[in-house]
């Protein structure tokens, strides 16, 4: 096989595909005036994106009914924690910081705990614990708009030629996803969970453990997202969260990642990430309604998917 | 003083004091009245029960009414909310005051309710069926308000259009609103739209990326619960601030504290207070009383303009929406204003 038709069969290329056409569509039609400025918006954006669905990507890896669901409330609560407990000084910054991955950690410990100790399906686990942590960040402070530290929001916020820094980092945050992925025995393990659980057992594979890791990896990186978000957004709301929870699955099967588990890749986060952005920007350019728009939006995303499960997966 | 003149000054203030407090509202003191509450996952809900808590505590600590328990359903589904009002029907409330959380879908139960003899009053989220009483929001009238305000205020040129979320009547009447004040004034032309979910985080994104396709914009109509996330992507264009209009948020009147002070901008502010359950529970209060109440009434809208703004703020508890607590005697006006 040539080295071009190999590469025409990576899972993850379709999700550029999409987002460069989406792109380039939406400057045609504009005539180009601020297709940078569109670009830097989504690579800002995307970042959020990517990182919520680098941790569900672990855990939908992990194999069929393998899904958390709590990412959209987990991130309120580190969220609205962070912000309350830092309240405004930029001292507190790491203190935040550790706070919102605290929660996080926690929070996919408990997770595990119901799905591994009480026997529930991830689904309905996640979904139902989900509950207890929106109601906890509800309690916590009521809704109150906290005003991030000013250096979380300059960090959030800030551009390097335009280039937002943010973008840069969840880049390299993507990077150490990749190696972990497919370069350590941790990620190794969840491909071979994701394949045959039974055989990576016989493998030697310790599928529990490995199980709790990623189930709390994926509820840590939500946490940092909804503490980065919440410093982008000028504050935490309640219902911060709320896009990330079919956005998280989405950008995760753009990408070229099997639905079934076993096969995963991480540049098509990205793709996917800026793929579904400038979609929704584009349609909002040309002036779709609402209801053409949710249709369109549908339609491309079932048909990047079938076009990208066409070729035999790699990963 | 001896003893037993004491007790009998006592005794005379205290029956005075019953006088006096029965005189107006004796034929409530028995009755109980629930709020039926479909979602509370936002700060505007929060407000509203807070309001909720804060009057009705009050109410049943005088005696105007013996109960008024708050009950909100965990998932904003119909059927859930239809047990839920079939379980206050059992437990023998008089009243119940519901924020639905389908205008059609709870019509069974409520009919249920009415059979029954308790007395079902529906506000901000409303139901159609007609044995209930309705306190709608002219959001009509609020959309075309924003685009009179900017009438005064500009002599032209684009706009741009947050929306709230698809699907959903609300969003549909203000843009509604919105458009028939573009077209009566007819300076302003809508060069954008874009769906911000009520949500700051959710209009900043959908803004930030509509936005360097956009001529110059003058002004920003909004929804509520979308000016700071607005108003944040227009700061990170680089380009020149327009009038955007608020939504009585904490987060957004906080904002155009900080533009007003810094260099003078000036815009207005709309919504609906949260306290709106409050006037239901005086409607609801009244019609126990045996009042004669018409079945449709209307919200005030809880405006905000650039004198009345520090005021407003400082009444604005951080995180939360501009309230005000509706009184019985608000209630009253409500009432008369709608029977004329």
């Amino acid at each position: 096989m040539s080295a071009l038709a190999k590469f025409g069969k990576q899972p993850w290329l379709w999700a550029w595909v999409g987002a460069i056409a989406v792109w380039a569509a939406t400057a045609a039609y504009t005539g180009g005036t601020g297709s940078g400025q569109v670009m830097s918006a989504a690579l800002t954006f995307g970042a959020f994106f990517v990182i919520v669905a680098l941790g569900q990507m672990f855990v939908i890896t992990l194999g069929p009914g393998n899904v958390d669901l709590s990412v959209p409330a987990c991130m309120t609560l580190a969220g609205t924690v962070a912000m309350k407990s830092m309240d405004g000084s930029g001292a507190m910054l790491p203190l935040g910081l550790l706070l919102a991955l605290a929660i996080g950690l926690s929070v996919g410990a408990i997770n595990y705990s119901l799905i591994r100790l009480l026997r529930i399906p991830p689904i309905i686990a996640t979904l139902s614990s989900s509950f207890i942590y929106q109601s906890a960040a509800i309690w916590w402070n009521r809704g109150l708009r906290v005003k991030p530290p000013t250096e979380l929001a300059e960090f959030t916020t800030a551009k390097i030629a335009g280039i937002p820094v943010i973008a840069l980092c969840v880049v390299v945050l993507a990077a150490i996803g990749h190696v972990v992925l497919t370069r350590t025995l941790y990620g190794r393990g969840v491909i071979a969970i994701g394949q045959n659980p039974r055989a990576a057992h016989l493998a030697g594979v310790k599928v529990e453990r490995i199980r709790a890791a990623t189930y709390m990896l994926s509820a840590t990186l939500a946490g940092l997202c909804g503490y980065l978000l919440a410093g982008f957004s000028g504050g935490a709301a309640l219902n911060m969260g709320e896009e990330y929870l079919l956005s998280s699955i989405a950008v995760v099967v753009i990408g070229g990642t099997s639905v079934a588990g076993g096969y995963a890749n991480v540049p098509g986060l990205w793709g996917a990430a800026l793929f579904l952005f400038l979609l929704v920007t584009m349609l909002n350019t040309m002036g779709a309604g609402a209801g053409v728009r949710l249709v369109l939006t549908g339609l491309i995303i079932i048909g990047v998917i079938v076009a990208a499960s066409g070729g035999k997966r790699t990963t | 003083m001896t003893n037993s003149t004491r007790t009998s000054l006592l005794a005379t203030v205290a029956v005075l004091a019953a006088l006096a407090g029965q005189s107006a509202l004796a034929d409530t003191s028995g009755k109980r009245i629930a709020l039926s509450n479909n979602y509370a996952g936002n700060s505007w809900r929060q407000a509203m029960l807070r309001s909720w808590e804060k009057v009705t505590g009050a109410a049943v600590a005088d005696g105007t009414v013996a109960a008024a328990d708050a009950f909100t359903t965990a998932e904003n589904q119909v059927t859930e909310q239809a047990a839920q009002i079939q379980n206050l029907i059992l437990q023998g409330y008089d009243a119940i005051v519901l924020n639905a959380a389908s205008p059609e879908g709870l019509n069974g139960a409520v009919k249920e309710a009415c059979d029954a003899g308790v007395t079902v009053v529906s506000f901000d989220g409303i139901v159609t069926e007609p044995c209930a009483w309705r306190i709608a929001v002219d959001f009509k009238q609020m959309g075309k308000d924003e685009v009179l305000y900017l009438a005064e205020r500009l002599d032209g040129g684009n706009l741009l259009e947050i929306r709230g979320l698809a699907g959903v009547f609300v969003d549909d009447a203000i843009s509604a609103g919105i458009h028939e004040g573009v077209a009566e004034t007819g300076k302003f032309e809508i060069a954008g739209s874009v769906h911000g979910n009520w949500a700051q985080d959710v209009s900043q994104k959908a803004v930030a990326g509509i936005l360097p396709s956009l001529p110059d914009i003058v002004g920003v109509v909004t929804q509520g619960g979308d000016g700071y996330g607005t108003a944040q992507a227009f700061a990170a264009s680089g380009r020149e601030m327009p009038i955007i209009v608020m939504g009585n948020r904490h987060d957004e009147l906080t904002w155009w504290k900080e533009q007003k002070d810094a260099n003078g901008y000036e815009t207005m502010s709309v919504s609906i207070a949260p306290g709106v359950s409050t006037l239901a529970f005086w409607v609801a209060q009244q019609i126990l009383d045996g009042a004669d109440v018409p079945k449709d009434l209307t919200v005030p809208f809880l405006r905000i303009d650039q004198d009345t703004l520090d005021e407003s703020l400082a009444n604005t508890e951080p995180g939360g929406v501009a309230n005000v607590e509706y009184s019985l005697e608000d209630a009253q006006e409500v009432i008369k204003a709608a029977g004329m």
